[in-house]
C-alpha cells in the first residue's frame, strides 16, 4: 500500500467512513448586493484600496496618465501583442512621452527601464474593487506582474457585483491563472509602515471605458 | 523547524525582558486588532460569512477523503503530480527527490507554514539548492538568520536600522533610514531571483476540491509571481486547506483578509489551476502538490476535530494578552498564539509541548475573533485535561487544583478566607498585584502576578448593590 492509499484510508477512518462523495452546497452565500450603481462602487473600493482610477473616453484621460507616468518615473510602455484596445491606447499615449515601446518578452528578461504594462481586465468586481485578469485564450499577466505601473483597461460592461459571479463566469472551464488585482502590491513588514512595490506594481491604475 | 515548546517560561521571560520586542509587539498587534475591528464593522455580512465558513469547514472534515479525493483527481487531470508524506522526514525526502529530478538549483519561496513544520529549507540546502524567501518580513529573518515570530508579520521584531544593516552586509546595499528605499532594495534583489529561479515554493490558502485549483492570498505578489514565472511550481499544503467548490471560495475571501489585516481584500488572489496549458505564455511546465498529513489525521479522528478548521489568519495572536506580552518565538514552534498553544501540542504531542495550553488566560478573546469559530478556549482546557491524564502536571498543581476546587464547592468557607485574605491583603501588598508568595504557592506566583484580593469580596458588594444586605 503506498502513502496515499494510506493516507485516504486514515481519512476515511477518521472521518467515519464516507466514501459518497461532496454533498450538495450548502444554500445561500453570496451577500445581497447592495443598492445603487455596481460602476460607482467598483471605482470607490478601488480607490480606497490605493488605486488610481480614470474614466474613459481613451482621448479625455491620455493627458492625465501621461503625466502620472512620467510622475512615476515610467520610460517604457508595453501590452500583449493581441490586445488591441491596450495596443490603441499604449499607441495614442507616446506623444504624451517621452515613452518607448517595449515587448512583455523584454520585461521578462529583466528590463533596466521603468515600466508601466497595459492590459484589458476580464472583470471588475464592485465589491472589493478588484480587477480580474487570466491566461484564458493564451493572454499574459505580466503587465500586471511585472510592471512597475500597472494600467488596467476595464470596460464598465464587465463590472460585475460579487465576487460569485466573476468565478461562476469563470470556474467551468478554469484557465490556468487567474488573478484578482486590488490596488498596488503592497507591505507593512518593515516596522508596520504601509510601503508600495513590494514585488507587483508601485501604482495599480483603471482606466474605466463605457 | 526545531521543538522549543517545553522552554515556554524561559521563551517569555527572555522576550518580557526585550524591551524592542515589547514595543514591536505592542504596536502590531494594537494596529492589527484596530484594522480588523474596523473592517469587520463595515462589512455587515461578516457574522453570516463567519458561520457558514464554519459549516463549509466542518462538512469538509467529515468528509474528507472525499473531497481531498475530489481535489487530487481534478489537480491530476490538469498535469499536476501529487505527492503525500505521512511526516515531516518524509516530506523533506519527497521534496528534495522533486528538486533534484527536476534539476532545480535555485528555488523562490513564498511563505507557506506547512513549509516551516517540515524543515523545507533545510531539506532542499541538503540537496544543494539554495533557497530564497520572497515574502519581505522572511527574507529579513532569513538574512538575520532567525525564525518568524508572527504568522502574518514575520519580522515585526526588527528595526529598520537592523534591516539597512543586514541588507548592508548580505547585499551590498548603502545604508538608509527610508522604508521605501529598503523595499526597494529587497523588489531589485529578488525580482532578479524571480526571473532565474528554477521553481517556486509556495503553501496555499486554499485547495478547490471541484477545479483542482490552488489559491495564494497576498499583499506583495510574491506569491503569484513564484506560481507563474519558474519551469517549476511546487506548493507544500496541508491537506486540511481543502474546500469543496470554487462557489465556496468568496465566503474564505471575505474572512481570511479582514481578519488578518483588516483589508476587504488583500491585493493579490492568485488561483492557479494545473500545468501551463498550449498556447499560454506563462505558467509552470511542471507543477507539484505535496500534500501533508504530520499528524492531522489523527487530529481528525479525534475530539479536536474543529481545530483543523484554521485559516491561518492571526487574529487569535493579535487578540491574546499572552501573545501580545509575550510574541511568537516563546511559543517554540511554527505556530504561536491560541492557535499555536492548542495546535503545536496536537502535532507534535503533548509531552513535547505541555506548557503551551497553560499559556492562556482563558479569558476567550480567540474565540470571539476566529472567522471560522474553533472553540479555542475549550479546547486549551481540554489540553490541561489531557495534560493531568499523561502524567505532565506536577503532583503540587494537583494537589493546589484539588484545594481550590475544594474551597470553591463550600460557600462559607470560600467567604471566611475571602474575608481573611482581603484584610492581609491590605496590610501586606502595595500596588495591585502580587508577584512572589511562598511555597507551596511559589509555583503559581514564578509566572503569574496574582491580583490583591478586594477588602470587600465581589459577592458581598453585588448583594450590597443588589440591596440584600449591607
Amino acid at each position: 500500500m503506498n502513502e496515499r492509499e494510506a493516507l485516504f484510508r486514515r481519512l476515511a477512518a477518521a472521518s467515519g467512513g464516507h466514501a459518497a462523495g461532496p454533498g450538495e452546497p450548502l444554500p445561500g452565500g453570496a451577500p445581497a448586493a447592495p443598492a445603487g450603481d455596481s460602476v460607482a462602487r467598483f471605482a470607490d473600493a478601488f480607490t480606497a484600496a490605493g488605486g488610481v482610477l480614470l474614466r474613459g473616453p481613451v482621448e479625455a484621460a491620455l493627458s492625465d496618465l501621461g503625466e502620472m507616468l512620467r510622475a512615476e518615473g515610467v520610460t517604457a510602455l508595453f501590452f500583449p501583442e493581441d490586445d488591441a484596445e491596450a495596443r490603441e491606447t499604449v499607441e495614442s499615449l507616446v506623444p504624451f512621452g517621452p515613452f518607448l515601446l517595449t515587448t512583455a518578452a523584454a520585461v521578462r528578461e529583466g528590463s533596466a527601464a521603468v515600466t508601466a504594462g497595459f492590459r484589458t481586465a476580464e472583470a471588475g468586481i464592485a465589491e472589493t474593487g478588484t480587477i480580474v485578469e487570466t491566461s484564458a485564450g493564451g493572454k499574459t499577466l505580466l503587465p500586471g506582474l511585472l510592471a512597475d505601473v500597472h494600467v488596467s483597461i476595464v470596460p464598465v460592461s464587465s463590472v460585475v457585483d460579487r465576487m460569485e459571479e466573476a468565478l461562476s463566469a469563470l470556474a467551468a472551464d478554469a484557465p490556468r491563472n487567474i488573478s484578482f488585482l486590488t490596488g498596488p502590491s503592497k507591505t507593512a513588514d518593515i516596522e508596520q509602515t504601509l510601503t508600495v512595490g513590494a514585488h507587483g506594481p508601485k501604482k495599480a491604475i483603471v482606466l474605466l471605458l463605457a | 523547524m526545531e521543538l522549543d515548546a517545553n522552554a515556554f517560561a524561559r521563551n517569555s521571560r527572555k522576550a518580557l525582558s526585550d524591551k524592542a520586542l515589547q514595543e514591536a509587539l505592542g504596536r502590531t498587534t494594537g494596529r492589527f486588532m484596530l484594522h480588523r475591528a474596523a473592517a469587520v464593522a463595515a462589512f455587515p455580512g461578516f457574522e453570516e460569512a463567519r458561520e457558514r465558513a464554519s459549516a463549509i469547514k466542518m462538512d469538509v472534515l467529515a468528509h474528507l477523503d472525499a473531497y481531498l479525493g475530489r481535489f487530487v483527481e481534478e489537480a491530476e487531470k490538469r498535469g499536476v503530480v501529487v505527492h503525500v508524506a505521512r511526516n515531516a522526514a518524509q516530506a523533506r525526502e519527497i521534496a528534495a527527490r522533486i528538486a533534484r529530478d527536476e534539476g532545480v538549483t535555485l528555488a523562490v519561496k513564498s511563505k507557506s507554514m506547512a513549509a516551516e513544520e517540515i524543515s523545507f529549507n533545510e531539506a532542499l540546502e541538503g540537496a544543494g539548492v539554495t533557497v530564497v524567501e520572497s515574502d519581505l518580513g522572511e527574507f529579513i529573518i532569513q538574512l538575520a538568520g532567525e525564525a518568524p515570530s508572527h504568522i502574518i508579520a514575520p519580522a515585526v521584531h526588527k528595526t529598520r536600522e537592523e534591516v539597512s544593516l543586514l541588507f548592508e552586509r548580505h547585499l551590498g546595499e548603502p545604508r538608509t533610514d527610508s522604508i521605501p528605499e529598503l523595499v526597494g532594495m529587497a523588489r531589485r534583489h529578488l525580482r532578479a531571483k524571480f526571473l532565474s529561479a528554477g521553481m517556486g515554493v509556495s503553501g496555499a490558502n486554499f485547495l478547490v476540491a471541484d477545479t483542482g485549483s490552488l489559491v495564494l492570498v497576498t499583499n506583495e505578489g510574491n506569491g503569484r509571481m513564484g506560481a507563474v514565472l519558474p519551469r517549476v511550481h511546487l506548493a507544500v499544503v496541508g491537506i486540511e486547506k481543502v474546500i469543496p467548490r470554487m462557489a465556496d471560495l468568496p465566503t474564505f475571501l471575505r474572512l481570511l483578509p479582514r481578519s488578518a489585516s483588516g483589508q476587504a481584500i488583500s491585493s493579490y488572489v492568485s488561483i492557479v489551476t494545473g500545468t501551463k496549458r498550449a498556447g499560454d505564455p506563462e505558467g509552470p511546465e511542471r507543477m507539484h502538490i505535496l500534500l501533508l498529513d504530520c499528524g492531522r489525521s489523527a487530529i481528525l479522528e479525534g475530539k479536536y476535530r474543529e481545530i483543523l478548521k484554521c485559516i491561518r489568519c492571526g487574529a487569535c495572536l493579535n487578540a491574546c494578552p499572552v501573545y501580545q506580552s509575550v510574541g511568537g518565538h516563546a511559543y517554540g514552534w511554527v505556530y504561536s498564539g491560541p492557535i499555536g498553544a492548542v495546535l503545536t501540542p496536537l502535532l507534535v504531542g503533548l509531552p513535547g509541548a505541555a506548557p503551551l495550553p497553560d499559556a492562556s488566560t482563558l479569558c476567550g478573546a480567540c474565540a470571539e475573533v476566529c472567522p471560522v469559530k474553533i472553540p479555542l478556549p475549550d479546547f486549551l482546557l481540554e489540553l490541561r485535561s489531557d495534560a493531568r491524564d499523561q502524567g505532565l502536571k506536577t503532583p503540587g498543581e494537583i494537589a493546589g487544583m484539588k484545594g481550590y476546587a475544594g474551597v470553591m464547592k463550600r460557600a462559607g468557607l470560600l467567604e471566611a478566607i475571602e474575608r481573611i485574605a482581603g484584610v492581609l491583603g491590605q496590610f501586606f501588598t502595595k500596588g495591585k498585584a502580587i508577584g512572589g508568595m511562598p511555597y507551596p504557592f511559589s509555583g503559581w506566583t514564578e509566572r503569574r502576578d496574582f491580583p490583591v484580593p478586594a477588602a470587600q469580596p465581589f459577592r458581598k458588594q453585588w448583594k450590597i448593590r443588589r440591596g440584600v444586605t449591607r
